[in-house]
């Protein structure tokens, strides 16, 4: 049975990352479950959590890493604690997505990570960082501007994110409050390609898009959308950053738009968090309500895997079809968030019938 | 006049020098790159001039480029490389009849060599004047020398020169009596330990390797003995379309420049011609993640053998030659700088290779199908971005299937017409692909990469060709279902079943389906699935981390449904079941065919089914034990 689970892991490394990659690495661990055969399980376990950390399927890492986490406090002495320790950053990073997580299991589990840095001699600069990213994920922007201050008066240390990484995070914060020429400004060395990492520019292209447009800055806007779009366009993972690219040719090139809408909306349709698929649907209906809903044919193609794309629908019947989920997902994070970000959110990008 | 100045350039030469050969080169062996620009580069300089001049005839009349003006219109650059000495007294001399320095022009590149030393790292790319760069260029001599001499005389001044510099950043100009021919020679001396870069071989080798592609003689002299290293005609780079009709010589190309024998290429070309190439496809199936290298010549010299993003990401079944003057290399010059002209040039040979592909469909049909067979998932990719592409090859793409691994358009005609049902992940395939094909139905395995997403696009391109996303449940559609009286009479006994399972969200189902050896079929959806792994995990993890699984639960377990237990009344003992009587016995036998069939899924079971499995086996012993003793 070991053989066979190498052969699994062998055939998912020479695939790129995705669906089909991680359907073998389940295999694998499913094989090695079933063979109680732990520590191979933990091992096909890590690939799983950064294969479907960086392709898209947030739950999947979760529910991997969840079952590596026993293990390790079961047996500390088998496993490599850091790597462990690095991975709960990313775990973090992806909690708020889904609303059904209430806020305190948030809160602890950002306090079970600091206990476990400490416990391993790591500062608590990551711990304020994450306070940082989910106060924003949680759209409290002013709380998340406390956390900015604290965390960044911390020294770094070798569990600490990467430069670019913090620093596309701080441009997210401003790109979030709106103030435009801040949020430029510290974009700039990522601009420049001083800074740069697997995930920036990707994540900060999209957020420059609309701060240079209001500025003005009318042809660097268009050439970061191309750059960015280009970047990302493949993964999954960046499903936000695609709406958000969306949510720019809404204003700029709503035709434009068609396509990428079409391109996405497949990868949206069966996304395991509800934030990211949100974030696309809203910026989907904000596109199509740019354009010309008047004609009867419905002007975007619908993957197939859409049961209720098989007829034909009218532009107007889609938009009607999708508002009321972004609408819906938006007030699911509020209620959990205990305000009305996302429902404000959404109501400034897509016209209210 | 030969009078001797000593004068010294404000730059810590030695930095520079130790800057060059551990940052910026890969190897020494780039020197020869480096004076080789140079000679081209005045080369082209001295052929810019002479257009200029012969432009306006104004000139003719102009004293200062008389010169110029009257050299004869047949003027071909021309490259002399000559090794001579032996050991450490080898000295190579390398000589161009291009467009010489003037006084002025070596008094300017020095003191850009001391102006570069602020640029950092990226002095190579961010120096485009010929002059900045020629002096650029001589500086990595001194990783092979200890000192360079430069003899030249300018086409405009005449005047013969001389400059001797040595890595202490001291170096001597005076003017020569004697008159040169018009155009630079440089001479180094080998420095002890770098006898290896003066080797006859190594120098040919790194010639050809650097300027196979320059369009005028490179010559290499060696004890008298002088030969052409580059290239005799390279005049097919305006059109690549001739080689076509040169198959055999174009292939030995593709063998001496990137080393690997090919057995078919595309010509590239993109409208303006200022880009072009060869696409040699690959003879052999590659790795998705293995990495893209191109060979790229930027006006005509070879600036990068790993040149990673000149063509789109789709195409990883070609390794291409290309030749530009119109792209700029990043300082490694391993990727060329992300903009629109890249951007436009891309998408431009892609177009090319694209063209031959759909050229191929209609006059090469079985050329195609040999390549498709090799990078199907090269094709499948460019399929998934370009629907036109898609339109023509669709047919050609094989799937794996009930009915085995098959092309499209057989696949399309067995279906006759109605939709193509396919699952979305291996996972769904494997639990139902051993049933689906005894019932022959025919089911396409979508879980591979690409697959479902050239699926899910086919009725864009076709509208008569629809598709179907199939459940495993689906499966089901092929089973024969129970007559009334069969329903009547099996009520009962599917309510004892349904509430033995109930607690494992599994509900039952009786159908008659093939093969009849198997008893039962477990479906289960990729919900459910999800629900089912996040279970055993809380079985596995911190109190923390259950609470968290626990409340994602909630939000699958709508979506989720049940499982499904199929039993199949063509299976003699499924048939027994249901004749009997006993509910324990039926309870049991429920169970243990829930679990059996949960093993030959390969799915792990949790606490509770493992209970199951022991409460079932120890019942099934007792009545083992209880039956031998009444008989």
């Amino acid at each position: 049975m070991e053989d066979t689970i190498y052969d699994l892991m062998e055939q998912a490394q020479d695939l790129p990352g995705g669906a089909a990659k991680l359907a073998i690495l389940e295999e694998a661990a499913r094989l090695a479950d079933a063979s109680g055969l732990k520590e191979l399980a933990y091992e096909v376990r890590g690939e799983i959590v950064d294969c479907a950390i960086f392709n898209g399927y947030p739950l999947k890492a979760l529910i991997a890493f969840s079952w590596q986490l026993g293990q390790f406090d079961q047996n500390p002495e088998e496993y490599e604690p850091d790597e462990l320790l690095w991975n709960y950053k990313w775990i973090l990073g992806k909690v708020c997505s889904f609303p059904n997580i209430p806020k305190t299991q948030v809160e602890d589990l950002v306090e079970d990570m600091r206990k476990r840095y400490a416990e391993y001699g790591y500062n608590e600069r990551p711990y304020y960082y994450y306070k940082f990213r989910i106060a924003m994920d949680m759209g409290k922007l002013e709380e998340a501007r406390q956390h900015l201050d604290t965390f960044r008066s911390i020294e770094r240390d070798s569990m600490s994110d990467c430069e670019a990484c913090e620093q596309s995070q701080i441009v997210r914060f401003y790109y979030l409050t709106g103030e435009d020429e801040q949020a430029l400004a510290v974009a700039k060395p990522i601009l420049s390609g001083r800074m740069k990492c697997a995930e920036v520019p990707h994540v900060t292209l999209s957020q420059v898009l609309l701060p240079l447009y209001r500025q003005g800055e009318v042809d660097k806007a268009k050439e970061n959308h191309r750059k960015g779009y280009r970047l990302i366009r493949d993964d999954r993972d960046f499903l936000k950053t695609i709406a958000e690219h969306i949510e720019y040719l809404a204003i700029v090139d709503p035709v434009q738009g068609i396509e990428v809408v079409e391109r996405h909306l497949h990868m949206a349709l069966d996304y395991e968090s509800g934030l990211e698929q949100m974030y696309f649907y809203a910026a989907m209906v904000g596109l199509l309500q740019k354009l010309d809903t008047s004609g009867e044919n419905r002007l975007i193609r619908l993957p197939a895997s859409l049961e209720w794309g098989k007829e034909e629908r009218t532009l107007t019947e889609i938009i009607a079809y999708f508002r009321p989920l972004a609408e819906s997902a938006a007030a699911d994070f509020d209620r959990r968030n205990g305000n009305t970000f996302y429902t404000d959110w959404v109501g400034k990008i897509v016209q209210t019938a | 006049m030969s009078q001797t100045d000593q004068y010294r350039f404000q730059v810590n030469l030695g930095g520079m020098i130790d800057i060059l050969a551990n940052h910026l080169y890969s190897s020494p062996r780039v020197f020869i790159r480096e004076v080789l620009q140079n000679a081209t580069d005045a080369i082209t300089a001295r052929k810019e001039l002479r257009k200029v001049a012969a432009e306006s005839k104004v000139l003719k009349e102009d004293k200062a480029h008389e010169d110029t003006a009257s050299e004869s219109n047949d003027y071909e650059g021309k490259v002399t490389v000559e090794l001579s000495g032996s050991g450490e007294q080898r000295v190579l001399m390398i000589q161009d009849n291009g467009i010489g320095l003037t006084e002025e022009d070596i008094h300017r590149f020095l003191s850009i060599i001391g102006q570069s030393s602020k640029k950092g790292t990226d002095l190579l790319t961010s120096e485009t004047s010929f002059i900045g760069r020629f002096g650029i260029g001589l500086l990595s001599c001194f990783m092979v020398s200890d000192e360079i001499v430069v003899l030249t005389r300018s086409v405009k001044e005449g005047v013969s020169m001389e400059w001797r510099g040595k890595p202490d950043g001291t170096y001597t100009i005076r003017r020569l009596e004697t008159e040169l021919p018009v155009g630079t020679q440089i001479y180094l001396r080998c420095k002890p330990g770098s006898e290896f870069y003066y080797e006859p071989a190594q120098v040919e080798d790194s010639l050809f390797y650097y300027g196979a592609l320059l369009p005028y003689p490179v010559m290499l002299s060696v004890d008298g003995e002088t030969k052409r290293v580059n290239l005799p005609s390279t005049s097919w780079m305006q059109d690549p379309e001739q080689l076509r009709s040169r198959r055999a010589e174009v292939l030995d190309l593709g063998y001496r420049l990137m080393g690997e024998r090919f057995g078919d290429f595309i010509p590239l070309r993109t409208a303006s011609g200022r880009t072009g190439g060869i696409a040699f496809i690959l003879p052999r199936s590659i790795n998705l993640n293995s990495k893209r290298l191109h060979r790229v010549y930027l006006k005509h010299m070879l600036v990068s053998d790993k040149a990673e993003n000149v063509l789109p990401e789709w195409a990883f079944f070609i390794k291409s030659l290309i030749w530009t003057d119109e792209l700029q290399p990043t300082a490694s010059r391993e990727y060329f700088y992300e903009n629109e002209q890249l951007d436009g040039v891309r998408s431009e040979l892609g177009t090319c290779i694209r063209q031959e592909l759909l050229r191929m469909a209609e006059y090469e049909p079985d050329r195609l199908q040999h390549w498709i067979r090799l990078h199907e998932l090269s094709m499948k990719a460019l399929a998934v971005e370009d629907d036109e592409f898609l339109r023509i090859m669709h047919r050609w793409f094989s799937f794996e299937s009930t009915f085995g691994r098959r092309e499209l358009s057989e696949l399309i005609r067995e279906a006759g017409g109605r939709p193509l049902h396919y699952t979305s992940t291996v996972d769904e395939y494997r639990q139902i692909t051993h049933v689906a094909a005894a019932q022959s139905m025919l089911v396409i395995n979508g879980g591979y990469i690409y697959d479902t997403e050239i699926l899910e696009k086919l009725h864009w391109i076709d509208p008569a060709l629809q598709t179907e996303r199939l459940s495993p449940e689906d499966v089901s559609m092929s089973f024969t279902g129970l007559t009334q009286e069969e329903r009547e009479q099996y009520y009962s006994v599917l309510r004892v079943m349904d509430a033995a399972l109930q607690p494992m969200r599994c509900r039952t189902e009786l159908k008659r389906f093939e093969p009849a050896s198997l008893p039962v079929l477990y479906t289960i959806s990729q919900d459910a699935l999800t629900l089912r792994s996040m279970e055993n995990t809380v079985e596995e993890t911190t109190a923390l981390f259950s609470n968290v699984l626990d409340s994602l639960k909630a939000g699958v377990q709508q979506n989720a449904g049940y499982s499904t237990l199929y039993f199949n009344l063509n299976n003699p003992v499924v048939a027994r079941i249901f004749e009997a009587t006993d509910t324990q016995m039926i309870t049991a036998a429920t169970e243990m065919m829930y679990v059996n069939a949960l093993m030959m899924g390969h799915y792990p079971m949790n606490r509770n089914e493992l209970g199951l499995m022991n409460r079932s086996v120890l019942h099934f012993i007792n009545w083992g034990l209880g039956n031998g003793q009444n008989t």
